[in-house]
């Protein structure tokens, strides 16, 4: 594990060191290498994890989760070149050094082996995001949605501490390996209840829960790109990995517990795929989206069968690489035109034919199609859903519909159409942009032809 | 032959000059007019003034989409107001179909587990749950 967490440690030292017209190059490059070296965890042999110390292991639950944060980390740096080229150089270092410090802090997290750990890396990441998103962001909302981001996760996890150093008491580690076996039924108590409300809380927050979600449309609409673009596709996998994680802990309780964060979750879904139909700002159609999407997982993980793991897994992974797809696309948009309105910028695929085959792709990857991974994850989901109780049937189809139409509402306000006067003047697609799509869509796509790598330790 | 007479449909409205209600229009429903009129001229040159010119980089501001979105997305919270009205509405739909779909998903579960218990549900050939 340390000849990723070394490589990215130094590539601060990189941005500051380098010459002004390497700084991106430099970067982009050397970081492309780290996810080169994490793709080889993906190669996990048996059910047990990869244990390389006492504080880092590699799982077939964190594996994927960990190349896709480091696959990510490039595609962020592509993706920012073009809104940070205006500022001084010493803000470009500064923002970069940002975004590794808040992928060395993810790297961790996922790898960590220890509760402990972990939390205290969770909390980590919240610090180099917030400053991304406050600083950095374009509108003066951001201010209040860094503020949303920050407060909502930190009040969600501070229960999380306090169940931790508990636990750790009783238990007297925390560690992932001993956890499988030290670990007793919670007895059916109150105060088994308010742990295992203390546990689950930050994750649902951070995932998030649909009662708990209002900090993510504010985020992630004022976030600068990268934000985005890390917050979509990995910060909202923290908290899916975490419930997986700490479920173990939980006893039986969690199939009573569950109730209402399922009723929310389930509920949520519809409610939040609805709002997508209705949004006029396209980044914050696509925050929804991920809100209904991480739905899923949340129901997934609460009723811990065995398909309902592989499909959480799998539509993490699926998730994160198509919502950070989106948020490049819509990006592209914004760049050009400067406004969020979906309507201001239609008829795109007149003037940008290749970007509106990027733009089909990704929406078809959002709406499940088959065979990709996104229709998988969903696919296992619902079934695992409906083995859990019948009528769940009815909630997860209508959200398969509301998914398919506000992810085509989405493609051809855009795409499809009259282009709009003012759009005529657009600047054509950069290279830099159809890379940055390639990359996203290649995983996806190549993932396909193999998902048992993304199923996670129960396939 | 004599045919019925015309009547518009509702969509498409009759031109000013065919409508008898035009002729007997009082003095300041015309000045109301002329005003209306005056002010889409003026919008209109403006958007006209900023489609042609040739220095124009990207897209024409419209102050009124910019406040639409806003209101829509960013100023719902300061114009809300806790009514009767409201807090019922809220309570109503918002924590309504959570308890309904709790009810749904209890009785339905436990009348399965009841099921299991007594022996009597065909789980054999379960393999996709």
């Amino acid at each position: 594990m340390l000849k990723i967490i070394l490589p990215t440690m130094m590539l601060m030292p990189l941005t500051w060191a380098s010459k002004p017209n390497m700084i991106w190059i430099n970067t982009t490059a050397y970081s492309l290498l780290i996810s080169l070296i994490s793709l080889t965890y993906l190669n996990q042999l048996s059910d047990n994890s990869q244990n390389f110390s006492m504080l880092f292991f590699t799982d077939s639950l964190s594996a994927p989760l960990l190349a896709l944060t480091t696959w990510l980390l490039p595609l962020t740096l592509m993706a920012s070149q073009f809104h940070l080229s205006k500022e001084t150089l010493t803000r470009k270092k500064l923002y970069i050094t940002m975004l590794i410090l808040l992928q060395l802090f993810l790297i961790m997290t996922f790898s960590a082996m220890e509760l402990i750990l972990f939390y205290i890396l969770f909390e980590a990441t919240l610090m180099p995001t917030l400053v991304i998103i406050t600083r950095w962001g374009n509108q003066t909302e951001r201010l209040n949605a860094g503020l949303y981001f920050l407060f909502y996760t930190l009040v969600g996890s501070l229960p999380l501490l306090i169940a931790l150093l508990h636990t750790q008491n009783n238990l007297g580690s925390l560690n992932f390996l001993m956890m499988q076996y030290w670990t007793q039924p919670l007895p059916n108590s109150w105060s088994s209840a308010f742990l295992w409300l203390a546990c689950m809380m930050a994750f649902m927050v951070k995932m998030p829960l649909y009662g708990l979600h209002l900090w993510l449309p504010k985020a992630h609409v004022e976030a600068p790109i990268a934000g985005s673009m890390v917050l979509a596709a990995v910060l909202l996998k923290l908290g899916g990995y975490g419930m997986m994680r700490i479920t173990t802990l939980l006893g039986p309780l969690t199939s009573s517990m569950a109730y209402p964060f399922m009723m929310l979750s389930l509920w949520g879904m519809i409610m939040t795929s609805s709002i997508c139909l209705r949004q006029t700002d396209l980044k914050s159609l696509i925050a929804y989206s991920s809100v209904s999407h991480m739905a899923l997982v949340i129901v997934a993980v609460l009723i811990q069968t065995p398909w309902s793991y592989m499909g959480a897994t799998a539509l993490m992974i699926a998730h994160g690489l198509t919502s950070s797809m989106l948020f490049c696309l819509a990006n592209s948009n914004y760049e050009r035109i400067h406004s969020r309105t979906m309507i201001l910028a239609r008829g795109l695929q007149t003037l940008l034919p290749l970007m509106a085959a990027w733009w089909l792709l990704a929406s078809l990857t959002n709406l499940a199609l088959p065979p990709t991974i996104n229709l998988i994850g969903e696919l296992f989901v619902v079934v695992a859903t409906f083995s859990w109780s019948n009528t769940t049937i009815a909630l997860t189809g209508t959200n398969i519909i509301i998914t398919a139409l506000y992810s085509l509402y989405m493609l051809i306000t855009t795409q499809r159409g009259k282009y709009t006067d003012h759009v005529k003047s657009i600047k054509p697609s950069f290279t830099r942009e159809n890379a940055l799509m390639a990359l996203h869509l290649l995983p996806l796509l190549l993932l396909s032809l193999n998902p048992k790598m993304i199923l996670g330790p129960i396939y | 032959m004599s045919f019925p007479k015309y009547e518009s449909s509702r969509l498409a409205t009759q031109p000013a000059t065919l409508d008898p209600a035009e002729y007997n229009v009082s003095p300041e429903a015309r000045k109301a007019q002329a005003e209306r009129l005056a002010i889409r001229s003026r919008l209109k040159r403006e958007y006209l003034l900023h489609y042609n010119d040739p220095s124009r980089q990207g897209l024409i501001e419209d102050p009124a989409l910019i406040r639409w979105t806003y209101a829509r997305s960013a100023n719902i919270y300061p114009n809300f107001r806790p009514t009767p009205k409201t807090s019922l509405l809220g309570a109503l739909f918002g924590f309504g179909p959570l308890f309904f779909w709790f009810y749904v998903f209890k009785t339905d579960r436990d009348k399965k587990e009841k099921l299991i218990q007594e022996g009597k549900l065909d789980r054999t050939l379960s393999i996709s749950y």
